[in-house]
């Protein structure tokens, strides 16, 4: 790439030829205050509070819309300059309600931030200000139109980001606003968008309104669990109330840019779920009763050690889960596989549609991990059976203990009456799982297991790049962290020589012995990722 | 309504003056058959040496606008017309339309030869479906003559016409909010740069030109650049169209050379104001022009003079206001245009027009105050240069002139707390 010598304030700088004036002066420290540019959207240069002098020039440019050239010296810091972005803010602000203190956006708004640092501390209109009712515009957003400032990235992003013009700039002049089409509900997935990148409140998410403050929130970079594109995520929670009330986009430019889905954008409520599994429950005879982990895993593993003693290590089915981290699916290729010579280890696939957007897709296999699950071992031994095969056998009476890493409907694991069969015809079915479901209704032992927020670890996504989660929450109940569960299901099983005290010692150990890790720590996987070893991806070890 | 010329409007006043059959007997496309003779460069230095200004309102140059033009692009090339007159004031281009849509026509297809396009389009503003009509049946006339469609008057040269006829938008005048509406697009103008000779219509290079512009072609072709340029002033050169309406004895469309001084036009030509009353002001050209006091119309109507006279040439028709007109009221029905014909888009613009009209109904109404005056002059600086097109500036520079050529008056309403002329008149 070419690159471009300029002045901004004075400061020299050199930029990549086609940046434009507000990216430059980022580049040279000096910043210029934007509204409607975004650099995920099309240059649309309407706000105009980006004007800034360029040396030479008549008229003032909008820093958004105006390509760097060579000895340019763009000039933020002028009488003029100042005055133009006064001017804007003034206009901006004539029939906005000011409504900061029952405004959601309030405490992460531009327009808010902005008029503290720039604007006009008083209006000179007098006059009585356009007004309009709010409004639900579908895509889980309410469109407070008396906010707006007309900055299109809304529009845009549906147009551009989506592919489809559910948003419309309707009318003309100060009459002008955004609307859907025909007053329909707006469709697209990636709506929520919307809510992160509006500057003011006029869009807001229908799910996070009101719940809190933005400054109450702590925010925890993460990934989203619900598919194996592995979207960056900041993860919003309220420490007082130990509760995640929202999840945003975080940018990361290798995986998702700077969208994300609605699916995981709401994909947290099941975290808070009355229904959760709390505690170890044990169910014989039709009562269940609940056991302490001190009781029930030794139980659990003096039971898998029964079957094995009986009928061998191949009586045992493990249908493991790549909804678990990559530290996770180690651990259960190390206590099954490795200590207890299970060779029946697999997880269930789970596709769903891919949904292909202009600029975005959201991906056919809800399996967070499915890279990473192969990876680290969570496949079938040599003769071992697969997923579907295990049922069977279980059905059939040849496997006799059956270990879910995560349950799920019956027809996950394959034909419902089949599964139904191998859950009856089991001595031992043990599910870990965080909400109850079909298959852990039909389980001897459920055992709580927890969520993407409950824990540290790390993803491989489908194009192999490994990117951590963390814990954010502390532990409801006697959930465990499901690596904390495997250890010490491995301990009590004699089959772990050691524990280690957190995912992060876990990723050494399995760095070390995976090809395709070598090398990765949580150090350089740092924020946003790193990618697996190329030469040695998808050659799981068998 | 008095209308005449010798030459745009030379046989507007004969019967069937639209059709092909009356244009051809007085000549008409000729010059496209001399033109097809030509190189393309050749024509473009033509239109260079002639001197020939846009008569859109901006006077741009328009030899070196067709020179702008990329050569080496694989891209089609489009030519637009624009016929979307929509500016309080404004009414020549109109009956080129209606009465002449030959003329048109054939400076058309010169100007898509000369930059090397083979399509034009025609945007007719909405309210002018007759006139959208008579261009479509000329349209098809032509085809039916051989001079438009393939191989037009055996050159090998081919293009197609089509008339767009809009919506009844103001800002679809403007050169790219035009293009956006031929794409079948919202209205608004577009960031420049690129400008539409690199960037235009469908993303092809294209040129917007005026019915008027459009219309000198034709005869400076076939009379010779020095022809044309021998009329009127050194900068400014050619015969114009002169829209004259107001306060004025013989409101009408007169064909005169350019710099012809605005006395003269309303004095001699327009037989002066009626009732003998004395002129107040006049908007030389067109809504968006600054209002020029009575005392001040001793200047030549040509581009330079009216800069120079601190106004703007605009399209050319001057608004006659005599001292019976309310200046509050005139500023405000211009500012109400303005508002009403905002896109919208940017900001400035959108919320400063409407911001101008309700101070300057208050004044009107004699409710204003003496700030309200300082308000109106600040949002108007507030406005000017810093949005995405001229429509900003439009608005603002009327408002700016009424309010300090007439600030006594302005005055006069917040002191008196009424208009002293009884809301005035303004037709
Ligand atoms: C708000 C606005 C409205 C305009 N309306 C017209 C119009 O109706 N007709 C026109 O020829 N030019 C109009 N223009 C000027 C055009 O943008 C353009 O400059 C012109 O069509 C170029 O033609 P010319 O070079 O032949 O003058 C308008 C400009 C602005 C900013
Ligand atoms: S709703 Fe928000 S994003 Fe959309 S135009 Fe208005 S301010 Fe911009
Ligand atoms: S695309 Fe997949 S990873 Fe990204 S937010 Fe949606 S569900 Fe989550
Ligand atoms: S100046 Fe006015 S008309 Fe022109 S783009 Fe801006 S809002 Fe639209
Ligand atoms: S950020 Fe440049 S015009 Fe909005």
């Amino acid at each position: 790439m070419a690159s471009v010598k300029l002045k901004v304030d004075g400061r020299e700088v050199v930029v990549e030829k086609g940046t434009n004036l507000i990216e430059a002066s980022k580049q040279a420290g000096v910043f210029v205050p934007s509204f409607c540019y975004h650099p995920g959207l099309p240059v649309v240069g309407v706000c105009r509070i980006c004007l800034c002098e360029v040396e030479g020039r008549p008229k003032l440019v909008a820093g958004c819309a105006t390509p760097v050239e060579e000895g340019m010296h763009i000039i933020t810091r002028s009488a003029k300059v100042a005055e133009a972005r006064r001017a804007v803010m003034e206009f901006l602000l004539i029939h906005h309600p000011l409504d900061c203190p029952s405004c959601d956006k309030g405490g992460e708004c531009t327009l808010q931030d902005y008029t503290i640092q720039m604007g006009p501390s008083r209006s000179r209109f007098t006059f009585e200000k356009n007004t309009w009712p709010e409004e639900d515009v579908g895509g889980k957003l309410i469109l407070n139109k008396n906010r707006c400032i007309l900055c299109l990235r809304c529009v845009n992003l549906c147009k551009d980001v989506a592919g489809v013009d559910e948003i419309a700039v309707l009318s003309r002049g100060e009459h002008t606003y955004i609307g859907t089409v025909d007053g329909r509900k707006i469709e697209n997935e990636l709506a929520g968008n919307i809510a992160d990148i509006c500057p003011v409140g006029a869009l807001t998410s229908k799910d996070f309104r009101f719940q809190s403050r933005p400054w109450e929130l702590k925010n925890t970079p993460s990934v989203c669990p619900l598919c194996s594109k592995g979207c960056n995520v900041v993860v919003g929670y309220h420490p007082r109330r130990n509760e995640i009330l929202r999840i945003t986009a975080r940018t990361n430019m290798d995986v998702n840019q700077w969208w994300i889905c609605d699916r995981g954008r709401g994909g947290f409520h099941f975290i808070h779920d009355p229904n959760r599994i709390v505690v170890p429950v044990q169910r014989a005879g039709g009562t269940a009763r609940t056991v302490a982990w001190n009781a029930a895993l030794p139980e659990i593993a003096r039971a898998l050690r029964g079957v094995v003693q009986r009928h061998g290590p191949a009586a045992v089915g493990v249908l493991g889960s790549a909804e678990l981290t990559n530290e996770e699916c180690y651990l259960t290729r190390a206590v099954f596989r490795d200590g207890l010579n299970v060779p029946n280890v697999d997880f269930p696939a789970r596709p769903q549609p891919e949904v292909t957007y202009a600029r975005f897709t959201i991906e056919g296999d809800q399996n967070p991990n499915t890279r990473g699950a192969r990876l680290c071992g969570v496949a079938p031994g040599p003769l071992g059976l697969g997923v579907n095969e295990m049922i069977r056998a279980a059905a059939a009476g040849t496997i006799r203990a059956l270990f879910f890493l995560r349950g799920g409907p019956l027809e996950r694991f394959g034909d419902p009456a089949i599964v139904e069969r191998a859950l009856r015809q089991a001595e031992l079915v043990v599910v870990l799982d965080l909400l109850p479901s079909p298959v852990s209704d039909r389980a001897h032992w459920v055992l709580p297991g927890v969520s993407f927020a409950e824990k540290d670890g790390t993803f491989t996504n489908s194009s192999g790049r490994v990117q951590r989660i963390r814990k954010v929450l502390t532990l409801r109940g006697d959930t465990r962290e499901d690596w904390r569960i495997l250890q010490d299901l491995g301990r009590a099983l004699h089959v772990l020589p050691s524990a280690d005290p957190d995912p992060e010692r876990i990723f050494i150990r399995l760095a070390q012995s995976i090809p395709a890790y070598s090398g990765l720590t949580y150090a350089s996987v740092g924020e946003l990722g790193a990618p697996i070893a190329p030469a040695t991806a998808d050659v799981a070890v068998g | 309504m008095t209308v005449n010329g010798s030459v745009l409007l030379k046989t507007v006043h004969l019967p069937e003056s639209h059709t092909l059959a009356v244009y051809r007997k007085h000549g008409g496309y000729e010059a496209l058959a001399l033109a097809l003779q030509k190189q393309p460069d050749e024509i473009i230095d033509m239109v260079k040496r002639s001197g020939l200004r846009g008569r859109g309102g901006a006077g741009f140059p328009t030899g070196t606008k067709w020179g702008f033009v990329p050569k080496a692009t694989d891209k089609p090339k489009y030519m637009c017309v624009n016929a979307d007159e929509s500016e309080p004031g404004a009414f020549k281009d109109r009956i080129i339309c209606q009465k002449d849509p030959h003329q048109l026509l054939e400076g058309t297809l010169i100007g898509s030869y000369a930059i090397g396009a083979s399509r034009a389009y025609v945007y007719v503003r909405g309210e002018f479906a007759f006139e959208a009509g008579r261009i479509r049946e000329a349209i098809d006339e032509a085809r039916k003559a051989g001079l438009i469609g393939k191989n037009i008057l055996g050159s090998g040269w081919s293009c197609e016409v089509s008339v767009y006829l809009g919506a009844g938008a103001y800002i679809c005048g403007e050169e790219t909010g035009l293009i956006q509406s031929i794409e079948g697009k919202r209205g608004e103008p577009r960031l420049k740069p690129p400008f539409p000779a690199v960037v235009g219509l469908f993303g092809c290079p294209t040129v917007v030109n005026n019915v008027e512009t459009l219309a000198c072609v034709p005869h400076l072709v076939s009379r010779g650049w020095e022809w044309f340029a021998g009329i009127g002033t050194e900068r400014n050169t050619g015969p114009k169209l002169y829209g004259l309406s107001g306060h004025v004895n013989r409101p009408g469309i007169y064909e005169l050379p350019m710099g012809t001084p605005l006395r003269e036009l309303i004095e001699s030509h327009g037989g002066g104001v009626p009732g003998g009353r004395a002129v107040k002001g006049v908007i030389p050209g067109g809504a968006s022009c600054p209002v020029l006091r009575g005392d001040e119309i001793d200047v030549p109507m040509d581009f330079d003079s009216l800069t120079r006279a601190g106004s703007l040439f605009g399209t050319g028709t001057p608004i006659v206001m005599d001292d019976t007109t309310c200046m509050v009221r005139a500023a405000w029905i211009t500012a109400r245009f303005f508002a009403h014909e905002s896109c919208g888009q940017c900001t400035p613009c959108r919320e400063g027009c409407g911001w101008l009209e309700r101070i300057l109904v208050k004044i009107e109404r004699g409710q204003g105050e003496e700030r309200d005056l300082d308000v109106l002059l600040s949002v108007t600086d507030q406005i000017e240069g810093n949005t995405i097109c001229a429509l900003g500036d439009a608005a603002a520079w009327p408002a700016r002139g009424f309010a300090k050529k007439y600030r006594d008056e302005f005055l006069q309403h917040i002191r008196e707390k009424r208009c002293p002329l009884g809301g005035g008149s303004l037709h």
